[in-house]
């Protein structure tokens, strides 16, 4: 019942699923109420997708439950109901994390926005998972303090869906992603129990699950509290927007900063297309050069101002026709939006796009952005790159024009054989996306049998009944071993006189 | 009792099946062996299998010696920025499983913040691999994460990929001496009301004495100067972390100790029935006591810690100690993984959390 209908004009078929059982959707509707229950057809096809909206499945019934509490009861249900839990937050990932299974339960936790605790003396916040990302930093900013991860999506997305997908963005190469900023959590498992993993004190004593449950895509429980590491913000801030003639030279300007020891806060790149796409979304006068780069250090101040010089200086030297500094704040935030919203601007120049997101060794930039340049050539693709240089995550965007037949195929095929090309040089599939439903095909390119296995024998460790987020992250499904077939609990800890462990 | 010292990752397969049970070793800095076990020691697999500067990313086998990486690295500029004790005889595996850690981890975090990729033999030999080779990717589960201070319960670590950093241009270390536990509080407080980046920060302190709260400051020199400048501190009379590495190795009985920054004041009132001397990573709310403790104190120390959130790990001492307190509350999702991961009890029977 997990088909996926793929179309990027929208043209999904219409699938017929049996709904849930009426005695379900009436619990569902005693946990949660009636309006946070939602079964309207036309309602319903309004979550049939996430970011990546060529997959597109309706769900059965979505619950929008406002505690943990309610979490834990509709998961309790559902398992004993053996339905599928998809859960979502805002609905920007890329990956197809939170599409949902046909007829299946969607959980959506963008109710879920409370903040619990404010500890800025010890470093952390502790937050329910439909908290957005920036909102988190603004409610600190006027202290001092900021959340790292910045994910392009930061003003809409959430942190329950970051944590799925170990966000990252343009900021993790000095700081990390998601799960370095994340210290514990609470989860609700299979059956509904409540667990906290990790906590605002570390090391707390145990196997590291929190750090094992961030970037799980949804597949062992339901994160409803994070406790999120939040930073002291730098004493001084310096950006550099450079320009040159081919990638091939900002890519050579990238190593040669990286090698002579600065940490750039973040180091972006973006060729001729990406530019010319982020120019006509804000109006910004970059040239249309080859390349460009824009680039963070931050740091005590001396620093700052060493390392920009320094990095500027190296920029020059790697052959940049010219480096621009913001004249103020705004010219650096509009800068930062150029960036940010480079994605979205290739809207403007291609009637159609696929995003990619795989990973290289940053000394290969040069070598892999021409062997996909020479791969565009051949299939009659435009590809425009605007990613994260400084970690190798690279972002090819494959532009095409869906009303052409066949166009759509041949871009798909395309945008899988530039991670077969990151695998290659010896990369992975995904820097920041997270697998979801699009790339578990290729999770068998970069992983052995073997070590599917042992990731899906932590999954059974988890959710025996493997009833969270079906079809994602893993190519082949797999039973839970010494359990065949669906998972069914026993009379007697259904009465809640057993329990598994 | 048999040991063994496999010199490649077939080797190990084959000695794991061989059907006993094993406890895993590496450089034996952070646990003991245990009494009616075998010891698969990954001494042999000791060589650095590939190391990219440019890249800034290198795999080890795990039996490889944290000085013996770090002379690798040195030699391109770089390191790996985690500094335990004893590293000409830790190893990587043995850091990982044991989540060791010394005074840089203010900066650059601990190892499962700097670990990439990871390989491990299950109990029936089966390698596997999660994580990669890039500094950048979250395609399948985080197996590194997993093994990361997983004491050798889970699986045995055969070669690990870190991420490393390059070697700071200038390194200075000043002291704040004879305060007490409100004034490190309110020096940390301090250090990040000023906006600055120390590389680390420890207050240590003799049994019953105040704390000499040591700070190092790296980075280029522009940047460590400026700092040292603003910082009020006395600039450091030679080694001023000795004090602090005896604490972390010293002995008969030494605990971990873990709560908020700024409850030191009660952890330290918790402590001091304890008596031995106490090092406090201040701003990350982890710190060691060593000596001579009074061990019937553990027990009150521990109820009067898990008040504050924390915990108190006993790293060393006598021969049935209850090392880990009591079990988490998600000891049964810890007994799951380790079921799935290790049905048989191969790897340290009853070593961790709960009897795991």
């Amino acid at each position: 019942m997990e088909t996926a209908t793929q179309g990027a004009t929208g043209s999904a078929q219409v699938q017929v699923v049996a709904p849930p059982p009426a005695s379900f959707v009436a619990r569902m509707i005693a946990i949660v109420g009636e309006k946070n229950c939602i079964r309207e057809p036309a309602q319903l096809r309004t979550y049939e997708a996430d970011g990546l909206a060529t997959f597109r499945v309706t769900p059965g019934v979505v619950v929008l439950p406002g505690s943990t509490e309610e979490v834990s009861q509709v998961v309790r249900a559902a398992w004993e109901a053996n339905l599928p839990i998809v859960a979502r937050g805002a609905g920007t990932g890329l990956s197809g994390g939170a599409l949902p299974v046909a007829g299946g339960l969607l959980l959506g936790l963008s109710r879920m926005k409370r903040i619990l605790e404010v500890d800025l003396a010890n470093g952390f916040l502790r937050v329910e998972p439909g908290v957005i990302n920036l909102d988190v930093s603004k409610l600190i900013s006027a202290q001092g303090y900021y959340y790292a991860p910045d994910p392009s999506s930061q003003s809409v997305c959430t942190i329950g869906g970051n944590v799925a997908e170990n966000s990252g963005g343009a900021h993790c190469l000095k700081y990390g992603f998601t799960v370095n900023h994340v210290l514990g959590l609470r989860l609700v498992t299979y059956d509904g129990t409540v667990v906290d993993l990790g906590g605002p004190v570390q090391d707390s004593p145990g196997y590291d699950l929190a750090g094992v449950v961030v970037g799980s895509e949804g597949l062992l429980g339901i994160v409803t509290e994070v406790v999120l590491r939040v930073l002291r913000k730098p004493e001084a801030t310096r950006t550099f927007f450079a320009t040159f003639p081919s990638t091939t030279e900002a890519g050579n300007a990238v190593s040669a900063i990286i090698a002579s020891g600065i940490v750039p806060a973040a180091i972006e790149m973006m060729d001729t297309l990406a530019i010319v796409a982020a120019k006509a979304a804000t109006g910004l006068d970059w040239p249309e050069v080859g390349a460009a780069l824009l680039m963070d250090v931050d740091g005590p101040l001396a620093e700052v101002e060493h390392t920009a010089a320094h990095a500027s200086m190296l920029a020059q030297k790697a052959g940049s026709l010219e480096v621009r500094v913001p004249k103020d704040e705004a010219e650096r935030a509009l800068m930062w939006k150029g960036r940010k919203s480079a994605f979205a601007a290739v809207g403007r120049i291609s009637r159609n796009y696929l995003v990619q997101d795989g990973v290289i060794p940053r000394s290969e930039i040069a070598r892999v952005l021409k062997e996909i340049a020479e791969l565009s050539t051949k299939v009659g693709l435009r590809v425009a790159n605007v990613f994260h240089a400084g970690d190798g995550n690279l972002h090819p965007l494959v532009l095409f024009d869906a009303r052409n037949p066949g166009e759509e195929q041949r871009a798909e095929a395309f945008a899988g054989d530039i991670l077969r090309i990151c695998l290659r040089y010896g990369g992975s599939i995904t820097g920041e996306h997270g697998v979801g439903a699009d790339k578990a095909i290729y999770m068998s390119e970069m992983f052995s049998d073997a070590d599917l296995e042992t990731m899906g024998m932590l999954r059974c460790a988890f959710d025996p009944s493997r009833l969270f987020n079906p079809g994602k992250v893993f190519p082949t499904p797999r039973l839970c071993g010494d359990k065949p077939g669906v998972y069914k609990p026993h009379s007697t800890e259904l009465s809640g006189d057993a329990v598994r462990v | 009792m048999t040991a063994y010292e496999p010199s490649s990752i077939e080797e190990a397969q084959a000695v794991l099946r061989s059907g006993a049970r094993f406890c895993l070793a590496g450089g034996g800095t952070a646990v003991a062996a245990q009494p009616g076990v075998d010891v698969l020691r990954t001494g042999r697999l000791n060589r650095i299998l590939d190391y990219n500067a440019l890249d800034q990313v290198v795999t080890v086998e795990a039996g490889v010696t944290l000085a013996a990486l770090q002379r690798e690295l040195a030699a391109k500029g770089q390191r790996l920025a985690l500094d335990p004790p004893l590293p000409a005889r830790a190893t990587l595996g043995g850091i990982i499983a044991a989540n060791s850690f010394g005074p840089l981890r203010a900066r650059y975090g601990s190892v499962r913040d700097l670990i990439i990729g990871i390989s491990i033999l299950r109990a029936d030999g089966t390698q596997a691999k999660g994580g990669g080779k890039v500094v950048k990717t979250v395609a399948g589960f985080d197996l590194p994460k997993l093994m990361c201070g997983s004491f050798g319960t889970l699986g045995l670590i055969v070669t690990a990929t870190f991420r490393v950093h390059p070697l700071a241009e200038a390194t200075q270390d000043v002291i704040r001496r004879g305060l007490d536990a409100a004034a490190v509080v309110a020096t940390v407080a301090a250090l990040r009301a000023g906006q600055f980046e120390p590389a680390a920060v420890v207050a240590t302190r003799v049994p019953g004495g105040l704390y000499d709260v040591a700070v190092r400051f790296e980075g280029f020199a522009a940047g460590v100067g400026q700092q040292i400048s603003r910082f009020q501190a006395e600039p450091a009379p030679g080694d001023i972390w000795a004090v602090h590495e005896q604490v972390r190795c010293a002995g008969p009985v030494r605990l971990k100790i873990a709560a908020l920054p700024t409850d030191l004041p009660r952890v330290e009132a918790a402590l001091a029935p304890l008596g031995g001397a106490f090092s406090w990573y201040a701003t990350l709310g982890l710190g060691f006591i060593s000596g001579d403790l009074d061990l019937a104190a553990i027990d009150m120390a521990r109820r009067s810690l898990a008040g504050l959130r924390g915990s108190v790990v006993v790293e060393a001492g006598p021969e049935g100690l209850d090392r880990w307190g009591p079990p988490p509350a998600s000891l049964a999702l810890h007994k799951s993984v380790k079921a799935r991961l290790d049905p048989q009890g191969v790897f340290a029977p009853g070593r961790f959390v709960g009897g795991l």
